[in-house]
């Protein structure tokens, strides 16, 4: 600690006011903190302050992301080894997903994190800690096959466009993450969707094995003219439920496990950083709007109608998007009871997307960009309606 | 008598409360007024160095309002006159007397009092140097003595860490507090509300006549404007005055014995004091006179208030003309080890992200930031703990962008200034001093 401390202290006078790498005080001050909780006390009334910082509340964020992403990361190295024709191991699989998955973070973080210590630089600021979940949720929501370039340019679109330009940290309208997903999404749909992105195929097997396809379980549900009920269609296909709730199966690195997306969600509800109304109400959002088109099921329909209501929660990156995506406070609404409006608005939208519009197999992420739009016009009718109630003081 | 549960706050549970004990301290050699602490008087001065002043002699006046004076807390010469920047009167110090002599005042009973008019009461309570201790909300200046309050509440009641308990100041002092709230009845036409809570039973099995409102709830309760917040039927009481218990008692001092009341009970606490008792002693005493440091091996702050709303000063300073408490709290200048990660067992927090929520004894407070500041994240803790409903993130914002209107549409002016939004946010933004600046500056416009 002292060692650290002295070598801080050593190399202060370079990053501060006059020094040669003044320009780049974010990065210094942003490593400072990462080591100590600096020892700035309060200088006005209140005289003291809550222990809670945003560092500690991002971390445990990113504590809460941990379970899905090593299981996708697990999963990512097994499904690659079974495409391959590799006898899945733990380690096996383990170490491939690492070699599969850990240059995807690093680009993430890398970039993301250029982009960020420029504006922070230029506006002077300090970095915000906020960059350590984007960072991370970013690659979780992308196919494991996705090329490193595509990874750059996305999160530079995230952070630059999602972000920055409208003044950074606070001040961004859509979830950084989500925006750069997107960007990909649109700008490069043959390696965003399809049959072919979801399992790495090591080169050394043939190449031949192209032919064999990885359905994931939202696009084998697509063909319209398949009859008998969705779930024994996905049944077919080795999809069973409680499959689709542990995610041994192709998807987007970090979406596949719903389960440990949902035990992160516990995690956050009880620590009080993820909003419980917006998951629950994103839930019961996508039960509702479930059974509303099971209700309307008739012959003729697209499948999708007949899913029964609890597969539309662990399907697909709804988990990933409604416990992470979703809660992210810069892009909710502010106000309490609005959020149980946006999160049920997300699930029906999602469940509506991907029954309705057979373009979009998946449709959490336009669902949250969508309502992320709607927040701040939610918050203004709340507030129009809360301050209607005060007694006026002017 | 009405009761009434608010929710919203939140009291810490802090180490270093007072314990209900009451010392007497000897005299000091000097006492000071220090006009600074005073919020919104143009001081001008009626004495100079070396003149002699006896206890309620005229030391300054209020240049908005000529008529409101403040008189000396002490008997002797006027050693030094201390001037701040731009010439702001910080500290009149006087040197005391052996033997003080008191200017005298004219005394009422009981009975003269019923038969007195408001205004010549009013003008007594002025010449007697008492009347500043009546305020008006919402801005919380010197209640203007020809305007007609829609009430004067009196809060009973302690919650912020901490001020003194109300039991030790009231207990043996009823009369004087009954003949006290006669006065405010007279003052305010029968329109006094006295609120306590629940638990404290002294006060409200002895005060049970005058007590109005039995509230329940954590801090800020203590504050007249949250109760007001609660309480309140129309715009019209929004302007309402207030007064703080142990004052009531100070106006019949000066009613009943004809003298400028200078017995002040001040509690002192905090980790960081050697001592954590109610001490009795007088206004403008130098604080190092009534608390001292423990042996700590830290820097410790001097705040003289609560920790929420007390301002920072040091033991050389004295007791300001509103001023209850001391407190004395480690700052906490250290730097922490990767203090993001620690499972904080004993970290002070509202927070449910800490191993504290498992630990219900008090915590060990410092005046660390514990955190860097940063862009507000919408996180909504703020809203979840203010006690009169504000949004304080939208105002905040409101305010920043300039917008007046929007932010008294929000309830600026409601605002009890407790300090809580500030103390639970993350992104270390000081809310309270920016919503308090806004409000101190639309008062000064309007």
């Amino acid at each position: 600690m002292k060692f650290i401390n002295q070598l801080l202290d050593q190399y202060r006078p370079l990053f501060h006011k006059g020094g040669k790498y003044e320009k780049l005080y974010p990065l210094f001050e942003a490593t400072e903190t990462f080591f100590f909780n600096p020892p700035h006390v309060t200088i006005t009334s209140p005289h003291i302050r809550d222990s809670l910082d945003l560092k500690r509340m991002m971390i445990l964020v990113f504590m809460a992301l941990l379970p899905p992403f090593l299981f996708g990361i697990y999963n990512a190295g097994y499904q690659s080894n079974i495409v391959s024709h590799i006898s899945p191991t733990f380690f096996g699989n383990l170490f491939m997903g690492l070699y599969i998955v850990l240059p995807i973070v690093i680009v993430s973080y890398g970039v993301g994190l250029f982009w960020e210590i420029l504006f922070a630089s230029i506006r002077g600021h300090d970095i915000s800690e906020g960059f350590f979940v984007t960072g991370l949720l970013f690659p979780m929501t992308l196919p494991p096959t996705i090329s490193l370039w595509q990874v750059a340019v996305g999160i530079s679109f995230g952070v630059v466009i999602g972000k920055e330009i409208f003044g950074g940290t606070g001040r961004n309208f859509l979830n950084p993450a989500l925006t750069a997903r997107a960007f990909l999404f649109f700008a490069y749909p043959s390696s965003m969707s399809g049959d072919h992105v979801w399992r790495v195929i090591q080169s050394q097997t043939n190449q031949m094995t192209d032919a064999i396809t990885a359905a994931t379980p939202l696009s084998c549900a697509m063909p319209i003219e398949l009859t008998g009920s969705i779930a024994s269609i996905l049944n077919d296909y080795g999809y069973s439920f409680t499959r689709l709730l542990f995610g041994c199966h192709p998807g987007s690195i970090g979406e596949t496990s719903a389960f440990l997306c949902y035990l992160g969600a516990i995690f956050l509800i009880i620590t009080g950083i993820g909003s419980y109304r917006i998951i629950i109400g994103g839930i019961i959002g996508a039960l509702f709007t479930g059974y509303l088109f099971n209700s309307l099921y008739s012959i003729g329909l697209s499948p999708w109608f007949s899913l029964p209501p609890l597969y539309h929660l662990v399907m697909g990156g709804f988990a990933l998007g409604i416990v992470y995506m979703a809660t992210d406070p810069v892009s909710a609404p502010g106000i309490e009871h609005v959020k149980w409006i946006y999160g049920f608005a997300i699930g029906a939208l999602t469940v509506c997307i991907r029954v309705v519009n057979p373009a979009y197999p998946e449709g959490v992420m336009l669902a949250i960009l969508f309502m992320n739009i709607f927040a701040p016009l939610l918050d203004y009718i709340a507030i129009q309606i809360t301050l209607r109630k005060r007694v006026p003081n002017v | 008598m009405n009761e009434l549960h608010i929710k919203k706050g939140w009291t810490p549970k802090i180490e270093g409360a007072p314990s209900l004990e009451l010392d007497d301290s000897p005299n000091p050699l000097n006492v000071a007024l220090i006009p600074e602490t005073i919020p919104y008087i143009k001081p001008k001065l009626r004495v100079k160095e070396g003149d002699h002043v006896q206890i309620g002699s005229v030391l300054f006046i209020d240049k908005r309002n000529p008529e409101i004076q403040f008189l000396s807390p002490g008997c002797g010469s006027i050693d030094k006159i201390v001037f701040g920047n731009r010439r702001v009167i910080q500290a009149i110090i006087i040197k005391l007397d052996q033997k003080e002599t008191f200017q005298s005042f004219q005394t009422i009973t009981e009975n003269e009092l019923d038969a007195l008019d408001r205004d010549t009461l009013i003008r007594m309570l002025i010449s007697g140097g008492v009347w500043p201790y009546i305020r008006a909300l919402p801005f919380r200046d010197i209640a203007s003595p020809t305007a007609k309050p829609p009430s004067i509440i009196v809060n009973l009641l302690t919650r912020e860490p901490f001020q003194p308990n109300p039991e030790v100041y009231l207990k043996g002092n009823k009369d004087m507090f009954m003949f006290g709230m006669h006065v405010l009845q007279k003052i305010s036409n029968n329109k006094v509300m006295v609120y306590t809570s629940p638990d404290n039973p002294f006060v409200t099995k002895v005060f049970s006549d005058v007590i109005t409102h039995k509230i329940s709830g954590p801090y800020p309760l203590d504050d007249p404007g949250v109760f007001l917040y609660h309480v309140k039927q129309s715009s019209d009481d929004n302007r309402s005055w207030f007064i703080n218990g142990q004052d009531v008692i100070f106006i019949a001092k000066l009613l009943l014995e004809g003298k400028y009341p200078i017995e002040r009970i001040v509690s002192v606490a905090g980790t960081g004091s050697r001592f954590k008792k109610h001490i009795r002693t007088r206004l403008g005493v130098p604080l190092s006179h009534i608390c001292k440091h423990a042996a700590l091996l830290q820097d410790i702050r001097t705040i003289v208030g609560g920790v929420f709303t007390g301002y920072k000063t040091s033991l050389d300073s004295y007791l300001g003309f509103y001023d209850t408490s001391v407190m004395l709290v480690p700052e906490g200048n250290e730097p922490e080890l990767f203090g993001f990660l620690r499972l904080g067992y004993s970290k002070p927090t509202h927070s449910r992200t800490f191993f504290s929520v498992f630990n219900r004894s008090p915590k060990e407070i410092d005046c660390n930031l514990h955190g860097c500041q940063r862009a507000c994240v919408n996180c909504g803790f703020c809203v979840s703990i203010c006690a009169v409903d504000i949004l304080p993130q939208f105002l905040m914002k409101s305010i920043l962008a300039g917008d007046t209107q929007e932010a008294l549409m929000h309830g600026l002016l409601d605002c009890a200034e407790c300090g809580l939004c500030t103390y639970v946010c993350p992104s270390k933004i000081s809310l309270h001093q920016i919503i308090q600046t806004a409000k101190r500056n639309y008062y000064l416009e309007t």
